[in-house]
């Protein structure tokens, strides 16, 4: 096999110095005595450098050790940058662990606040009626608005139930409540005040008492904002009306 | 008369004569005032009090013996919509709600005692047993939980079995064996030992022909004989046998929900509302004059309401309706009442019996309170003169100077505005705020005095000293604290611990204007004058029957003017420690009878600077000023000026009658205070206005409209 030798191949050598020696696993270390104690036979047999000079001539002849040893070289470098990248893998994913356990750490309340809340139980914190209940999730958010754009939940309870003007609860519990709260309040609202109730408004009532009263007095609310978008849109349909009833009779003729 | 701008912000200033001297009259009209609407009253047999919950979450009540007196009242919150309330092991309050909780309120110290959440959704109705000694709750998620009232607390017992929908209505056996429960569409009927329904009665839905989406249970009454009276959103009112589940008589009442009812503790008659704002009283009454058969019949319809009756209860002898319009209505039953006086006449109480409303005379600044925010108006001014009678043309307008919207969900309490305007405190359930104002040509500052001490929790009353160095706040621990106020800090000077053994809360504060006395009242106590020089209890005015609804000490003579409920003033003599000459002579004499049987108490008292005889004050429908030189007025005497004095002849006469003058011309008259010897400020809420803020009501069809 005759393998025509690359102008300059002297590749090796910049390869060789990017490895960290310290970043070499033993395994590796071992291949690559191994690769080099390969190619000694070929260094030995280097005596080839001899035709720089003669350009014109036909490409020369290696021998088979000098393109073993090439070959070697080739396989030696490709397994390097292998390595290389492995290494570089390691050394991100082991800062984005180091970067997950620092911003756990960060999530956590500090130690005094988390003792003082196993101590004061919640039935104590409940039973103080006059706690104002703060949303912990809302204040948060505040804190995080104030201090850093990034949406980190962070907890800063200074002396919990040290002053009791509020109350913790838990988030879940609480808007699960809420949002029953709220439709109940909708369901009442919609049985009073829905379609089915016959009301009327205010206005009307109140000018019904005005209607009977000898001497007459002003409207209690004297504009009414839609009463303006009303007319116009009787207007409008009129007009459709209108315009409609003079075509068809244009058509009849 | 002149003529109101309704929907402007209308003040006038008045040149009027009247009484003893001129003055010019800040009539103002922009306290935009609306009470909540009630939601649920609760008589109380054992007390004769009555509890009556509001939209907002406050709870209030009344004290029936003591001329319908708000004695109590318990502030609302947000979060807190009442929809039952119930009294319970004699004389405990209970309250659900739809936040899902149950709560009890502790009467003495004016705070609420505890919260039970029920773990059923929000919670529609809530009954105690005949008993007192359990309560049922029904919930949104269709159970009906039974709880045992503790001495200490209440305890769940069990659940009954679940129902598909909410449970609107709940009423005992008063057996206390079954309950019956209303919801939509039909009504179960319970056994209590098993928990298991014995008897479900399904409601029609026909109205008039017309087929309505649902029935609404609104209330439920069950009768020893077995009998549920049911009303519903149908418009009827029905009568069911439980033990056949059958429906044995049905009364078509009302266009609309027919929305409460109540039954009179003897079971011969009950009380329904509607959504019109009728309430019909129905009465068990012979079929025929000699036989022993009896029926139901509807007696007497009363139209007292414009909106919507949310709930009714039945006294022994009147009936009480209370809704949407927030009026709390009164009506005793003529055939219950033996003696036909004052008493049996009807009460309709809409403002309540507190001052919502307080002035700086220096600065003629308004400090108006209403449930979640304070406005701050300062007073306009003019520079014409008129007769007696004008309406006198504004030269500078009424100034909104500053609106403060409380923190968190909780309602105020009280505020106060100090003399001289530059500082106002107000305090929620769990929160004193203390503020100090700055005024600086056309605009002002507000800076929030911070770090208020630990002991400061909640107020029941807040007064400032007449020089503004010194706060006084009445905590509901029954203790009163003093506080020295410094530029933009303060100082805690003292606490005046409550008598041994006693937890009252203190309602009602009084300072001399020399700042030498504070008299304190509490709810049923009597009133305690402290001296403020030596820090300690000078003397305790003689314990009275009533309670006090207004407290002023007189400047230079420092006489204790005192005004309960039953409209009895008395004036005590702190120096001496007794009563003056004038107040045992008016006692000997005794009020006129006119006089005893005004249906508001006195919510202020005031003097003028250079008048010492003069006393002012005035409920929700008269000022007044007594005179104390001139003869007292008997019986036969006119008590009330029916007409405008015409002319000077009619003006000296009136003068020198008798020692009653008395105003009626502003009315609802929720404040009035004198600003200098010659103006007056009053501050009107005319019903109108309000019920222009409320929701909708029924559509009804008048005769000739």
């Amino acid at each position: 096999m005759v393998q025509l030798r690359p102008r300059s191949s002297r590749v090796p050598a910049p390869a060789e110095a990017m490895v960290d020696e310290d970043q070499l696993g033993p395994e590796e270390e071992e291949e690559a005595e191994h690769g080099l104690l390969l190619g000694q036979p070929s260094s030995g047999a280097a005596a080839e450098p001899l035709d720089e000079d003669d350009d014109d001539d036909a490409p020369e002849e290696l021998t088979f050790a000098c393109a073993q040893a090439e070959a070697r070289e080739e396989e030696l470098r490709v397994r390097e940058s292998v390595r290389r990248d492995k290494t570089l893998l390691k050394e991100k994913r082991k800062r984005r662990e180091e970067l997950f356990i620092e911003q756990k750490k960060r999530k956590l309340l500090p130690d005094a606040v988390l003792e003082q809340l196993t101590t004061a139980s919640e039935a104590d914190i409940k039973k103080s009626q006059e706690n104002v209940k703060v949303h912990l999730k809302k204040e948060s958010e505040h804190i995080a608005k104030g201090r850093n754009s990034k949406k980190v939940k962070i907890q800063e309870v200074h002396s919990a139930s040290q002053n009791k003007s509020y109350l913790a609860v838990r988030l879940k519990d609480q808007e699960l409540r809420d949002s029953r709260q709220e439709a109940a309040k909708h369901f009442i609202h919609n049985c009073l005040y829905g379609s089915e109730s016959k009301r009327t408004t205010v206005n009307k009532f109140l000018s019904l008492n005005n209607k009977r009263l000898p001497v007459k007095k002003a409207a209690a609310q004297f504009l009414n904002s839609t009463w303006g978008a009303q007319k116009q849109q009787n207007a409008r349909r009129f007009k459709k009306r209108w315009m409609a009833r003079k075509m068809k009779k244009k058509t009849y003729k | 008369m002149p003529i109101f701008n309704l929907s402007s912000f209308s003040k006038r200033l008045k040149d009027k004569e009247w009484g003893m001297g001129e003055f010019k009259v800040h009539r103002v009209r922009f306290f935009n005032y609306v009470p909540s609407g009630i939601r649920c009253v609760a008589y109380n047999n054992q007390s004769n009090r009555l509890a009556v919950s509001r939209t907002d979450g406050t709870v209030e009540i009344y004290n029936l013996s003591a001329n319908y007196f708000q004695e109590k009242f318990f502030p609302g919150h947000e979060s807190r919509a009442t929809e039952a309330l119930c009294w319970a092991e004699g004389q405990r309050l209970f309250s659900a709600g739809l936040n899902g909780e149950i709560l009890e309120y502790d009467l003495q110290a004016l705070n609420i005692k505890y919260a039970l959440d029920a773990f059923g959704g929000p919670i529609w109705s809530m009954a105690a047993s005949p008993s007192g000694s359990q309560l049922v709750v029904g919930c949104e998620d269709g159970s009906v939980k039974l709880f045992e009232v503790t001495p200490e607390k209440i305890q769940f017992a069990r659940n009954f079995d679940r129902q598909k929908s909410r449970i609107l209505s709940l009423s005992w056996h008063p057996a206390g064996t079954h309950i019956a429960a209303g919801s939509i569409d039909y009504i179960s009927v319970f056994d209590v030992k098993s928990g298991s329904i014995i008897r479900k009665m399904v409601l029609d839905r026909q109205h008039l022909g017309v087929t309505k989406s649902r029935c609404i249970v609104w209330g439920v009454a069950f009768l020893s004989d077995g009998t549920v009276i049911s009303v519903d959103s149908v418009g009827k009112v029905q009568l069911w046998d439980s033990a056949t589940g059958t429906l044995v008589k049905s009364h078509l009442i009302a266009n609309a929900d027919v929305q409460s009812i109540a039954v009179a503790d003897q079971e011969d008659s009950f009380v329904v509302g509607t959504a019109e704002g009728t309430v019909f009283h129905f009465q068990l009454v012979s079929v025929t004059s000699s036989s022993s058969e009896k029926q139901w019949v509807r007696t007497k319809p009363f139209q007292h309401h414009t909106h919507d009756v949310r709930t009714v209860a039945h006294s022994p002898t009147a009936l009480i309706s209370g809704g949407t319009d927030t009026h709390l209505v009164i009506r005793p039953l003529m055939e219950k009442v033996e003696v036909k006086n004052y008493d049996a006449a009807l009460r309709k109480i809409t403002f309540p019996h507190r001052r919502l409303i307080s002035c700086s005379k220096r600065r003629q600044l308004l400090l108006f309170q209403f449930a979640h925010h304070l406005e701050l108006w300062r007073l306009g001014s003019t520079l014409a003169t008129g007769k007696n009678g004008d309406t006198l043309p504004l030269s500078k307008n009424a100034d909104h100077l500053l609106h403060l919207k409380t923190k968190g969900p909780e309602n105020i309490i009280c505020s106060c505005v100090s003399q001289c305007g530059s500082w106002i405190a107000y305090s929620t359930a769990s929160r004193f705020f203390l503020y100090r104002l700055k005024y600086e040509h056309d605009n002002i500052s507000l800076q929030r005095v911070s770090k208020m001490p630990a002991f400061l929790q909640s107020a029941v009353h807040i007064l400032f000293s007449e020089d503004s160095r010194k706060l006084f706040v009445a905590s509901n621990q029954g203790s009163l604290h003093i506080l020295h106020l410094l530029e933009g800090s303060f100082k805690h000077l003292h606490t005046f611990q409550p008598q041994s053994g006693t937890v009252e809360a203190m309602c009602l504060l009084a300072v001399s204007p020399d700042g030498n006395w504070l008299a304190a009242s509490g709810t049923s106590a009597g009133v305690h004058v402290y001296d403020l020089n030596h820090l300690k209890l000078h003397c305790t005015v003689p314990a009275y029957n009533f309670p006090v609804t207004a407290l002023a000490i007189a400047p230079n003579t420092n006489n204790l003017v005192i005004a309960h409920s039953d409209q009895q003033v008395f004036e005590f003599s702190i120096p001496d420690k007794q009563y003056t000459d004038w107040s045992r002579a008016v006692q000997k004499q005794g009020f006129h009878q006119l006089w005893l049987q005004r249906d508001t108490p006195i919510t202020h008292i005031s003097f003028h600077p250079k008048r010492p005889m003069h006393i002012l004050l005035h409920d929700a429908y008269m000022f007044c000023i007594i005179d104390k030189a001139l003869p007292l007025p008997n019986d036969k005497t006119v008590l009330y000026n029916p007409l405008p004095p015409k002319n000077e002849s009619d003006v000296f006469l009136r003068r020198t009658a008798h020692a009653f003058k008395i105003s009626k011309i502003y009315k609802p008259l929720l404040f009035m205070d004198l600003l200098d010897e010659r103006t007056l400020v009053a501050v009107e809420r005319p019903l109108d206005d309000i019920i222009a803020q409320l929701p909708p009501p029924i559509k009804k069809k008048k005769f000739g409209t």
